[in-house]
């Protein structure tokens, strides 16, 4: 049984079938996960220096409400597998709604699952991206925003973002491409995903060499372009 | 005169310990004080104070008739109209030279972008840096980006400004260029300006009023060059024999 390149061309149009669906997932994912991963992430620090000044009155409790909130979700999903997270939304998470609600037929489309799970998941690992670069930039330059009499939400957009924003590049595309690879986790919960398509087309004909190859391939070009992305978008920027 | 700055009884604590102890201070509109004293005597602590990037402790806090603790809501008014130049010039990475002294006008004062632009113009111009407008500020020297960060705190036409060791990151070749647009500003447009720094030279010939700080209180005070012709403690003798030899 030698190398077969029939085989590739033959499985092609099922495994870019694959590969679609794996690039809208992570598409996906990174969006809603950037929007999670900011919120969460400027969450941990809430009522902290790191935002500007402390703040006052009724305003304390809430930053400390909004700490816990965002701290227990990032410690739950980067404490637990992405395949576990996955099968409990698809699987575990309808039932209890039933159970909960009385709801006789209630249930998760898979592909759904999948976007959600990505989102949340993205989103954690994100969070303490954002936090990171937020943390490390110079105070000064907070005093000096300040002291020009601009409010606290200026000064998130228009100092600490632009600076923290630049400094979040390069973690954030390891995480995009980690989000990419993880999507052939779903292939757990039944979504036609690359590798789900992959696995399928080898238990028909057994042609492992050709058909990994491909799909190996395939996520290669995948992360190289959202690699590529991302360097582009860094060289734009200048980082500091 | 008016006071336009007040300060009564204030202290100032970090943690257990106090860093200014019942300070009373007023300046007056137009006046130039000059604020010298030894290393964690706490004048940085009280020009901070002033424009409230650290609240007063006890005591009130008086600026531009607003009072603190009173009114701390209006914190971000006093911040208006008190401009700040830090020791380390904070200018805004990301920004040019220009958009950096257009940001407050922009943003602070909600300017047009056009009107806000055509004020950092003008205010690098005064400044002497009219040509360095589309440089960034890891692209000038030390001397240019502090003379870009006080057109940056002028730009949001505050009524006050505050420096806090304005020249002593600074090359010694440099400091001149900055004492320099500083005594302009004091002559041309008669600011209000509170100026902690070493520079004895800037000291008599700009300054109204010369406060000598120790262990958190003003020890002495008075005209530029009767203070430091005659100084009436020996702290203030051993003081300013140590800043001369610089």
């Amino acid at each position: 049984m030698g190398f077969e390149f029939s085989v590739i061309t033959e499985s092609l149009p099922a495994l870019l079938a694959g590969a679609k669906l794996t690039w809208i997932i992570t598409i996906l994912g990174i969006v809603g996960g950037m929007a999670c991963g900011i919120l969460a992430g400027l969450g941990r620090i809430a009522g902290t220096e790191a935002l500007g000044e402390k703040p006052h009155g009724i305003y304390k409790p809430l930053t400390v409400l909004i700490r816990y909130i965002s701290s227990g979700y990032v410690e739950t999903i980067r404490g637990t597998p992405i395949i576990v997270q996955a099968m409990f939304l698809y699987f575990a998470f309808p039932m209890l709604v039933k159970a909960v609600f009385d709801i006789e037929r209630f249930r998760i489309e898979a592909l759904t699952a999948a976007v959600i799970t990505i989102i949340f998941n993205a989103g954690a690992y994100i969070a303490e991206i954002v936090r990171g670069a937020v943390i490390s930039v110079d105070k000064g330059l907070l005093e000096a925003g300040m002291s020009l009499g601009i409010s606290r939400f200026q000064l998130i957009v228009h100092v600490i973002g632009p600076i923290a924003f630049r400094r979040m590049i390069p973690p954030l595309g390891n995480q995009f491409i980690i989000s990419l690879k993880d999507t052939s986790l779903f292939i757990v919960i039944g979504v036609g995903e690359l590798t789900r398509q992959g696995q399928e087309i080898m238990a028909s004909n057994f042609r492992a060499l050709e058909i990994w190859l491909t799909v190996a391939v395939m996520y290669l070009i995948m992360t190289t372009v959202l690699a590529m992305t991302l360097r582009h978008i860094e060289r734009k920027m200048e980082i500091f | 005169m008016s006071s336009i700055i007040e300060l009564k009884n204030v202290c100032k604590s970090f943690g257990d310990i106090e860093v200014l102890h019942n300070i009373d201070l007023s300046v007056q509109e137009g006046e130039v004080v000059v604020v010298i004293g030894p290393s964690g005597s706490g004048k940085s602590t009280l020009i901070r104070c002033i424009n409230c990037l650290e609240l007063i402790s006890s005591g009130e806090l008086i600026v531009d008739g607003i009072r603190i603790p009173a009114e701390k809501r209006k914190i971000r008014q006093i911040r208006l109209e008190v401009g700040m130049v830090f020791q380390q010039f904070n200018l805004f990475p990301h920004l040019t030279a220009l958009d950096n002294v257009a940001f407050g006008p922009s943003k602070a004062r909600k300017m047009s972008k056009s009107k806000a632009t055509d004020i950092a113009r003008d205010l690098l111009e005064k400044v002497g840096l009219a040509a360095f407008e589309n440089k960034r500020p890891d692209q000038l020297s030390g001397g240019q980006q502090q003379r870009v960060a006080i057109a940056r705190a002028l730009a949001v036409s505050p009524k006050v400004l505050l420096f806090d060791e304005p020249t002593s990151a600074l090359d010694p070749e440099m400091i001149g260029e900055v004492l320099d647009v500083m005594q302009n500003i004091a002559k041309d447009s008669g600011m209000t300006m509170v100026v902690v720094t070493h520079e004895m030279g800037f000291a008599s010939q700009v300054g109204d009023r010369l406060i000598f700080m120790d262990e958190g209180l003003i020890v002495e005070e008075g005209k530029p060059g009767e203070v430091m012709k005659n100084p009436g403690s020996d702290r203030l003798k051993e003081f300013l024999g140590h800043v001369k030899h610089h």
